[in-house]
């Protein structure tokens, strides 16, 4: 898919990291293209070993990509030396680490005012009244003065929360920050993150903890150093990952006019399709000849060839909506049913899904609810 | 205090063993150079002081016996301050085991108002009445005999008289009249009242002449023109100058080997801060890579490299400073102790405990700059790191995995145990480490065994000097007997194998100007001598045949460079100028000794007026070999017989005498330098350790996975003390191979030092056994406190190790 540069805050062109070992070189990211906006509430989810830590390192600047750039506010972070890489980080970004990362040596107060000393971001008179602030905000006021070896891992967490606070960067990245705490402390956490892009912080979570990542706007999936499309995966949840990933790859975009018919019954080989922007409407023929309106289809449905074999009693349309263009994601008969040849698993999952639609269809007097729609 | 300095207070006090590597590296350097620095300031400056205190004499001239008339002469002689007189005789005093041993007597004008060569009374009482003889503390123990005992005297007429010893002193001009070792060979120094002398068979006269200028006491060149005109005077008064000798007020006799030992203590004070930087860059790159994960942290929250260089410099400063406060007494301390040690031994008074500004100076302004010197390299290393390294802590730069050479050849023995291979293994992995604690310990144990290697190349070379004097007894008489009379009779004595009749005096060199230059001892064996074994540097020695032929020690060409074979040389000898032709030069003991010549027995008997007659016999025993006791005795004998037969002996020596008394003087110096050694090993040691507590730190996460599959303590243990073992006996290794330039350097510096020449290079094998159990016994005592650690680690504990 190709880049969105609307995209202000965050933009990776063409990224790939390959990592030499002894065993040859090891791909770790291939051609990844993504942008993230200001704001944005964003989770990257990945198996271990996805190259998820090693997407949000190219972000953060801790590696440099292999090929490709990567742009954050405004700045080529790849061009930068490592002092004023550090400089920039400090003052741009605040790192969350799932094993905290504090300096064990010193107070949590005196961690937390530690990158507003090196950033010289703010007097030396206000730094320890803010360093408590932030302290207050995350509940850890009381015990600021207390090593962090004191403290429970979900309280290390918190306070390692704050100092990315400290100079009161625009985009917080976390890389797996409830990994290592129990299911309470998690919450807390994430009730914090939800606090923070209520301020306007845009927030990226790096995580394999799928149900973590149901509290962020947006989800991104990796999988095997490769970006599965975001629609495809918020379309088709019941795949695994790599098929997910191999959708990705089948799919083409096409673009539609405002009411044209993507899809009708007696055009059976239609594949499969998943809307990326517009609407789809999804229409009932009956053999009365009357014709209603089942469903309205947004971005992240789809709608596959499957559901039209479904229906005897009835005939399945897709059209645009009249008012918009369409953009979907479209993978051919071919390779669709070459997909599910390859994967008896997947087949079922969509069969399955395909099923339970075709149920709540029969109803035409009712209202209808949507099967697809995942928002 | 912000945060970042914060930091370095906790990493200070958070790791203390650590910090306490770190500290005690930087206090040995600082504490080498500062103990040495004080010990040489603090000497120079005593010496200097206690000599010029005693007022000691500029001018010192042996004559035949004056009384106060000539006094008075030479005090109204231009440039001359004072003038003063003593009697000087060697008699014989029986000791507490019944031995004869010399005893220097001086009478001295008036005791309790000393104007010159003033001794400090130490013991007893002083000064002592007539007949009554008090004693220098040097020496005193040969008399083995304390304050308030009578002592046997033997006068040179065979007859004995008691006198009770009243008190003790302490005389810092002893061997001031001499050249070189004259206070190290001088033997015990007795003091008496001019008036006791008739009572000791001697004129109440005065043989010896002290005289101080009036201005320039440190001018050598002022006071030998004073000295020109003195012996003039004394000329003038009809008395033969015997010898003249010049010194300045603040030259106090043994300084010689003040500036030998200082040499080689810089020398050693050099190399022991050199090791201590290495130490400190291998102590600092260890706790560097230790900071690994948390410069990664400070580099994600903001920090510049710039900024954590300066964190980790701040603490290396902190560092030096606390080892500059532990350095400065410590080393001031020690350097005063073993100055009270040294003192006694050669005849200095030290002016008091005090911290030297040049030692506190010097060592401020080191422990400022040197360890952050040595530290810098491995700081700017480790805060290179990038932040993915050091956060994830694997480098991005090398694949691992691959096997070195050591590994693979590793593999290939036969018969060693897994854990064994694990430790052999682990001692190679970090080589730039091992490098560093290898170049330590090695050049310690080099040291170490130099030292002993020293040892032995000085006492070749003093055994070199008794090739000059091999006669098993060396005896003199009151007076000059028939050669074939005294031969007879020695050789009635049971033992005595072969007699020589050398002929013995003194003399001064007379310079182009006519003027009176140094003294000179002339020595004439036969010609046919088997008793001297000479060094001929140039030309020949004394042949049968040679009339006025004369060979010199290496001394002679201080004063005429340009001296060569077949020149002619001028020599006072008792008032008569006498030419003489050089036929060679030989070396001897370079400044340790004076200015010696040979010549031809029959030449120097007939100048004397004693053909056929000698008053010096030279005694050979019937085997070879003796002892040091055994020729003792031989001469006990031979004095008896030759009294017993009416003879006069003044004095019987045994050949080995000298060599001992000698030898026993430059142990001072070996034992120094056995002190810097044993210094040198404990930095050694001190690195070892580090190196062993690091390597065990960096293991942890390998250990709890030991731990895991059935290691005991006790195989850890051995894991730690198996490393450590075989680090110390691979320096030793090197250390044995790298001893022998640095034995041959050192050799070389404190043999031309002392004797301004170098010397063939002695190999002694105790030096390396003795370092190897001790370097052994290090590396056990290393490994002990980091395999402890390592045993109480626990799976939880390393596993968790983040």
């Amino acid at each position: 898919m190709p880049l969105d540069l609307s995209c202000a805050l965050i933009q990776i062109q063409n990224v790939s990291k390959i990592f030499k070992t002894q065993a040859g070189d090891f791909t770790a990211l291939k051609d990844i293209n993504l942008c993230f906006g200001q704001g944005e509430y964003v989770s990257i989810i990945g198996k271990s070993g996805s190259g998820k830590s090693t997407l949000i390192n190219m972000i953060t600047g801790i590696d440099h990509p292999t090929i490709g750039e990567v742009r954050v506010a405004e700045h080529d972070v790849h061009h930068m030396n490592e002092s004023q890489l550090a400089e920039w980080r400090g003052r741009n970004l605040g790192i969350v680490f799932q094993f905290f990362q504090l300096l064990p040596m010193l107070s949590i107060l005196e961690n937390t005012i530690l990158p507003m000393d090196f950033c010289n971001q703010y007097p030396p008179a206000e730094r320890e009244s803010r360093a408590r602030a932030l302290l207050d905000l995350v509940g850890l006021g009381v015990e600021a003065e207390k090593l962090p070896a004191a403290l429970s891992g979900g309280q290390q967490q918190l306070a390692a929360i704050a100092r990315a606070l400290a100079n009161d960067p625009p985009l917080i990245v976390a890389d797996e920050p409830t990994g290592n705490l129990d299911s309470r402390s998690a919450a807390r956490i994430l009730d914090l993150f939800d606090e923070l892009v209520v301020q306007g912080k845009t927030i990226i979570i790096v995580t394999h903890d799928s149900s973590l990542a149901k509290r962020t706007a947006r989800r991104v999936l990796i999988s095997d150093g490769m970006l599965i499309d975001e629609n495809i995966a918020h379309a088709l949840p019941m795949l695994s990952h790599p098929q997910m990933l191999r959708l990705s790859h089948l799919a083409v975009a096409r673009s539609f006019q405002p009411g044209a018919t993507l899809a009708k019954h007696d055009n059976g080989k239609v594949g499969l399709f998943v809307v990326a922007q517009g609407h789809v409407e999804a229409v009932r023929h009956y053999r009365s000849g009357e014709s209603e309106l089942v469903e309205r289809l947004g971005p992240g449905a789809y709608f596959s060839e499957l559901e039209l074999e479904q229906d005897e009693r009835s005939t399945l349309s897709f059209r645009s909506a009249a008012e918009e263009s369409v953009e979907a994601l479209w993978v051919s008969h071919e390779a669709f049913y070459h997909f599910l040849g390859e994967s008896h698993a997947a087949e079922s999952a969509l069969r399955q899904a395909a099923g339970e639609r075709f149920g709540h269809v029969h109803r035409p007097a009712q209202p209808r609810k949507s099967f697809w729609w995942r928002r | 205090m912000r945060p970042r300095w914060r930091k370095v207070f906790s990493d200070l006090w958070g790791n203390k063993l650590r910090s306490l590597l770190v500290i005690a590296s930087i206090t040995i350097g600082l504490f080498a150079v500062g103990m040495i620095t004080s010990m040489y300031v603090i000497l120079t400056e005593d010496m200097r002081a206690s000599y010029a205190s005693v007022n000691p004499a500029n001018i010192t001239i042996s004559t035949i016996g004056f009384d106060d008339d000539l006094l008075d002469r030479i005090r109204k002689v231009e440039g001359v301050a004072q003038a003063d007189g003593i009697r000087q005789v060697v008699l014989q005093v029986q000791n507490g085991s019944g031995e004869w041993i010399p005893v220097e007597v001086n009478a001295i004008r008036d005791l309790e108002n000393m104007e010159i060569n003033q001794v400090h009374p130490e013991q007893g009482q002083w000064p002592p009445d007539e007949r009554q003889v008090v004693v220098d503390g040097y020496k005193f123990a040969d008399l083995e005999a304390p304050v308030g005992s009578t002592l046997l005297f033997e006068l040179p007429s065979g007859t004995r008289r008691e006198m009770p010893l009243v008190g003790l002193v302490h005389d810092q001009t002893i061997g001031a009249s001499q050249e070189g070792g004259g206070y190290f060979l001088a033997p015990v120094q007795g003091y008496v009242t001019l008036d006791t002398l008739p009572w000791l068979e001697q004129p109440e006269l005065m043989n010896r002449l002290l005289v101080t200028v009036d201005q320039n006491q440190n001018d050598l060149e002022y006071i030998k023109q004073v000295a020109e005109r003195v012996a003039d005077e004394v000329e003038n008064a009809g008395l033969p100058v015997f010898t003249s000798f010049v010194r300045g007020s603040e030259d106090h006799p043994n300084s010689t080997y003040v500036e030998a030992i200082a040499s080689v203590l810089f020398l050693l004070g050099l190399l022991v801060m050199f090791l201590s930087a290495f130490l400190i860059t291998n102590t600092l790159s260890a706790l560097l890579g230790q900071q690994v994960n948390q410069i990664g942290i400070m580099k994600t929250i903001g920090a510049r490299r710039g900024q954590i260089v300066g964190i980790y410099l701040l603490l290396i400063l902190v560092f030096s400073m606390i080892a500059f406060l532990v350095a400065v007494p410590l080393a001031s301390r020690v350097a005063y102790l073993l100055l009270e040690v040294l003192g006694g031994q050669i005849n200095v008074v030290l002016q008091g405990y005090r911290l030297v500004p040049l030692a506190v100076l010097l060592m401020f302004f080191i422990a400022l700059l040197a360890p952050q010197l040595a530290g810098i390299y491995p700081i700017l290393h480790g805060t290179r790191v990038s932040v993915v390294e050091a956060l994830s802590g694997i480098s991005a730069q090398k694949p691992s995995g691959k096997k070195g050479w050591v590994d693979t050849h590793l593999q290939t023995l036969r018969g060693v145990s897994r854990p064994m291979l694990i430790s052999l293994r682990n001692t190679f992995r970090r080589k730039g480490r091992l490098a560093l604690t290898l170049i330590t310990l090695t050049l310690a144990g080099a040291i170490f065994i130099a030292t002993f290697n020293v040892q032995g190349s000085l006492n070749k070379y003093i055994a070199r000097i008794g090739k000059y004097f091999l006669a098993d007894v060396n005896m003199s008489l009151a007076s000059y007997e028939r050669i074939s009379e005294i031969r007879q009779t020695l050789l009635e004595v049971p033992g005595v194998g072969d007699v020589e009749a050398w002929a013995f005096s003194l003399g001064e060199l007379v310079m182009p100007d006519g003027s009176n230059g140094e003294a000179v001892t002339l020595l004439a064996p036969p010609a046919e001598t088997r008793l001297v074994d000479p060094l001929v540097q140039e030309g020949r020695w004394i042949e049968p045949g040679d009339e006025n032929a004369i060979t010199l020690n290496e001394r002679f060409r201080e004063i005429f460079p340009d001296l060569q074979v077949g020149d002619t040389l001028t020599i006072n000898i008792l008032g008569d100028e006498v030419d003489f032709q050089v036929v060679g030069f030989f070396q001897m003991a370079g400044r340790s000794s004076g200015y010696l010549a040979y010549t031809s027995y029959e030449y120097l008997a007939e100048l004397l007026g004693q053909e056929n007659k000698a008053n010096a016999y030279r005694v050979t025993a019937n085997r070879p070999n003796l002892t040091l006791e055994e020729q003792k005795a031989l001469g006990q004998r031979i004095e008896t017989h030759l009294e017993n037969q009416g003879y006069s002996v003044v004095e019987t020596s045994a050949g080995q005498s000298l060599t001992e008394t000698t030898t026993d003087g430059l142990n001072i110096l070996t034992g120094f330098l056995l002190i810097m050694a044993s210094l040198i090993a404990v930095v050694g040691s001190i690195g070892l350790t580090g190196t062993l507590s690091m390597n065990v730190l960096e293991r942890t996460r390998e250990i709890g996975i030991m731990r895991s599959i059935g290691a005991n303590n006790r195989t850890l243990r051995n894991l730690v003390m198996v490393e450590g073992v075989l680090i110390g006996i691979i320096s030793w290794f090197l250390g044995t191979l790298l001893a022998f330039p640095i034995s041959i350097l050192l050799s070389n510096a404190i043999n031309f030092s002392l004797f301004g020449a170098t010397v063939a290079f002695t190999f002694t094998p105790n030096g390396i056994f003795i370092w190897l159990v001790t370097v052994l016994i290090l590396s056990v005592l290393a490994s002990v406190l980091p395999a402890r650690n390592s045993a109480r680690l626990t799976i939880r504990e390393v596993l968790a190790y983040e």
